[in-house]
């Protein structure tokens, strides 16, 4: 029930970024030139490295996600003895790489307006910052989602089935960013 | 699941149709309409795809089967809440952060502290205590 709704919802999003996509290809359309001009300044090197990251992430998050079907919580081993991580281990990890996504992007931005580009510079800078940046917001909604579900995993003896769904949907949620964030990146960075 | 993946696989292939006679009819030069037709020929796409998905990992339910009686279907769906104060408690944090934002960003802050709390409260509610999930 609770991972239907969790779809329908993501479903919804999706065309929330439609919105998005349509906007950025709208006005790519009507000024060539400015983006002719604007997309020189894009560090495509520097972005496709943080995309990786993220798309890292979503593994470490998908092997998370067994441990908390097959009941495990948390680590049985030490904490180098991977194979015998729980899900715990895993989000904390997917945390991590997934701060080291947003913190990257707030070096680009810095780096953009450095250069000039600002969200009310000119139309390029707005589409530019509200794609990405709405994207951005919805990473760290899910890097907050992280922890309240590692939180949760210290509130029962046992790990519980409702727990595990929760981890499970948290995980639907961090793919379907990284699907997006693969379409947005092809789309600024690759396309020009 | 058979019913619901075929409904919005149906749905998904039309969307898909009208997006290409969308972008063919108006020779491509008109984007919104052709990203919106085809992302929402995923949204469709998606849920089927879970709902396939999840019906290929259940198996058939009462509701498939042809001669099924409404009896069958009895037992338990998931966990509802029964009642809970905290949706309006963050509600209320999030418009006073958007209040903040038109009024400036010390109403924010404010606001966000809040949130923080309701936040927690909702996601903890029914996970903690004796009763725990």
């Amino acid at each position: 029930m609770v991972a239907m709704g969790t779809i329908v919802w993501l479903s919804s999003e999706l065309m929330f970024f439609a919105g998005l996509f349509a906007i950025y290809f709208t006005i790519r359309a009507v000024r060539v030139d400015l983006w002719a001009e604007k997309t020189a300044d894009l560090n495509v090197k520097f972005a496709s490295i943080n995309t990786l990251i993220l798309v890292v992430s979503s593994v470490w998050c998908q092997l998370g996600v067994w441990k908390a079907e097959h009941g495990q919580s948390h680590r049985t081993g030490g904490l180098l003895d991977i194979r015998n991580w729980g899900m715990r281990e895993w989000y904390v990890l997917t945390y991590v790489f997934g701060a080291m996504f947003v913190s990257g992007q707030v070096w680009e931005y810095a780096n953009l307006v450095k250069e000039g580009t600002t969200l009310s510079s000119d139309v390029y800078g707005s589409v530019f910052y509200l794609a990405t940046g709405f994207h951005a917001l919805h990473v760290t909604g899910g890097l907050v989602a992280f922890l309240l579900i590692i939180g949760r995993t210290f509130t029962t003896r046992h790990y519980s089935h409702n727990q595990a769904i929760g981890a499970v949907v948290t995980s639907y949620y961090w793919h379907f960013v990284d699907v997006v964030w693969i379409a947005l990146w092809a789309t600024i960075y690759l396309l020009k | 699941m058979k019913i619901e993946y075929r409904m919005f696989a149906v749905l998904g292939v039309f969307f898909a149709c009208a997006g290409l006679l969308y972008g063919l009819w108006g020779h491509w030069r008109e984007p919104v309409g052709a990203v919106g037709l085809f992302l929402a020929t995923l949204l469709a796409f998606m849920i089927a795809f879970y709902a396939w998905f999840t019906g290929k990992r259940m198996g058939p339910r009462p509701d498939d089967d042809e001669a099924g009686e409404i009896d069958q279907f009895e037992g338990d769906y998931g966990f509802f809440a029964p009642y809970s104060w905290w949706p309006l408690f963050l509600g209320s944090s999030a418009a006073l952060c958007f209040l903040g934002l038109a009024v400036g960003w010390w109403l924010f802050i404010i606001g966000s502290s809040f949130g923080v709390v309701a936040l927690v409260g909702w996601t903890f509610e029914y996970f903690k205590g004796e009763h725990a999930l």
